[in-house]
């Protein structure tokens, strides 16, 4: 059969643990509550519903699926860049790389702003404020590079006023 | 503070006489064409995939907003009945002694992008506390965009079981994509094909489905309030040609149906063509297989007409439940519900 680049790919065991290990490095992640897909070279979904693999992938050849499950991570060479549910879904197993927003910060976050703190931290790090998780971002000496999806940022109130 | 008065398009004048025909009590007939000139109120269902209803309404109070919920065994469900007004030179106050949200800003909230809210209309939350979907069904939504739906059914289903939220437009398939993306839908999964083809397809793999939900695209008639363009495009080929369309999809879906399993066909519109016609239709062709369930729903209800324009529906039809704008201050909605008994 011919190879389709957007057909869906479930992640063995194998690589599922190989996932969960770049996170639990990155996070302190020893768990991910369903099965991994990936559509595409680097985006990487989360499917918790009851269908297996066979049948998911029944249903793929013979009624094209677009999407299963929620976006959850991509990986990026080395690391595994979380999306904001990702943050939101494995929020309760992070142990590092968790930074703490102001509100006044959290704002900026999610107005798709670099937020200036000097973290200490270098690379990828998770964004919270109060229980809210707000995605990740690339911490660098200075700041934290920013990468809320447009679809997904607040609109700047001293713009709307 | 300002108070500015709603332009809305005249309606057309067959539509003023289809309405006048359903709507015969004078009072009532006055009620319908009264609330329509009136903006909707602002309703939202809180996502209990990531918050509870009692936190997202500390959230949203912290905002100013002040939180109603009109139905107690259903606390997701929740009305912003408006702010606590700061003085805003733009702000209009409403008959509650409360600031209007502005245009918007309903789905600019940091708990909006977050997914904490999904912003839907009452009567489109029916469907769904009609359905009871639970977190072991196999759940089929044939004509899921934009997501409300598919969302309020993951929700209900705690993310467990499976649905297959089903698109044929590219454009709104994205749309669903997104919201169930905010939401944090995990159980799902998107297809884009057309709805009749789709169930052909399911049907040569016999996979079939606990649950079965056809939102069927329609006219429109019940969303004059918060989408006043649908009076100019209204249209009686539209309603003849969507009554064709609409139960072809029943009928597909119908057959995808495990023994036991339900349906819900609903639609936002009050035009019999595109309701009481199609149900009555289904229970003919299906004879002793289907078995029509009065939709157990937390507002006033009249039951399905049994009569239009000369043809005499199944009796069964008031079984299925027309929502009126002027009965529960929401939009128009039909609600029917389903069972097959028999292969």
């Amino acid at each position: 059969m011919k190879y389709n680049p957007n057909s869906l790919i479930i992640l063995s065991e194998k690589e599922k643990t190989r996932i969960i290990n770049k996170l639990n490095s990155q996070f302190g992640i020893t768990e991910i509550p369903g099965s991994l897909i990936k559509k595409g070279k680097e985006k990487i979904f989360l499917y918790t519903g009851n269908l297996g693999k066979e049948e998911l992938l029944k249903l793929d050849k013979i009624t094209f699926v677009e999407k299963a499950g929620v976006y959850l991570a991509k990986e990026e060479g080395e690391n595994i860049r979380l999306s904001i549910e990702g943050s939101q879904i494995l929020k309760d197993q992070m142990t590092k790389n968790v930074i703490e927003l102001t509100e006044e910060q959290s704002q900026t976050w999610m107005m798709g702003h670099e937020v200036e703190i000097k973290s200490g931290l270098k690379g990828l790090v998770a964004m919270k404020y109060g229980q809210d998780m707000l995605g990740t971002g690339k911490a660098s000496e200075e700041k934290i590079t920013n990468f809320i999806p447009k679809s997904r940022r607040l609109k700047d109130k001293t713009i709307l006023e | 503070m300002t108070k500015k008065q709603r332009k809305i398009p005249d309606p057309k004048p067959l539509f003023v006489e289809r309405i006048n025909k359903i709507l015969t009590d004078k009072k009532d007939n006055q009620a319908y064409w009264e609330i329509l000139k009136k903006t909707p109120v602002d309703s939202i269902r809180c996502n209990t995939l990531k918050i509870s209803p009692e936190n997202l309404i500390k959230k949203l109070n912290s905002l100013g907003w002040i939180i109603s919920q009109p139905w107690e065994k259903n606390p997701e469900i929740m009305i912003i009945e408006g702010k606590k007004p700061t003085n805003h030179p733009k702000e209009i106050i409403n008959e509650k002694d409360l600031a209007k949200l502005f245009p918007g800003e309903i789905g600019r909230t940091m708990e909006h992008l977050l997914g904490y809210y999904y912003v839907q209309e009452l009567s489109s939350m029916l469907p769904i506390i009609a359905l009871t979907p639970n977190e072991e069904d196999e759940v089929l939504d044939l004509c899921a965009a934009p997501g409300s739906k598919t969302t309020q059914a993951a929700a209900k289903m705690n993310n467990k079981g499976n649905i297959i939220a089903n698109e044929i437009s590219l454009e709104r398939m994205r749309i669903l994509a997104s919201n169930l993306e905010r939401c944090g839908v995990t159980n799902t999964v998107i297809t884009r094909k057309e709805g009749r083809a789709l169930c052909l397809n399911l049907e040569t793999e016999k996979i079939k489905f606990d649950k079965i939900y056809v939102d069927a695209p329609c006219s429109g008639e019940g969303t004059l309030r918060s989408t006043p363009k649908t009076y100019l495009m209204w249209n009686i080929k539209t309603i003849k040609y969507l009554s064709k369309l609409q139960k072809q999809l029943f009928r597909q879906a119908f057959n995808q149906l495990k023994i036991g399993g339900e349906m819900i066909y609903s639609t936002c519109t009050h035009a019999p063509e595109e309701n009481e016609e199609i149900v009555d239709a289904m229970l003919k062709e299906f004879e002793n297989k289907i078995e029509i369930i009065k939709p157990e729903l937390p507002i006033n209800t009249r039951e399905g007409m049994t009569e239009w324009e000369g043809k005499k529906y199944d009796e069964r039809v008031k079984l299925a439940q027309r929502i009126y704008p002027q009965d529960n201050n929401t939009e128009g909605f039909f609600v029917s519900k389903f069972r097959r008994v028999k292969e």
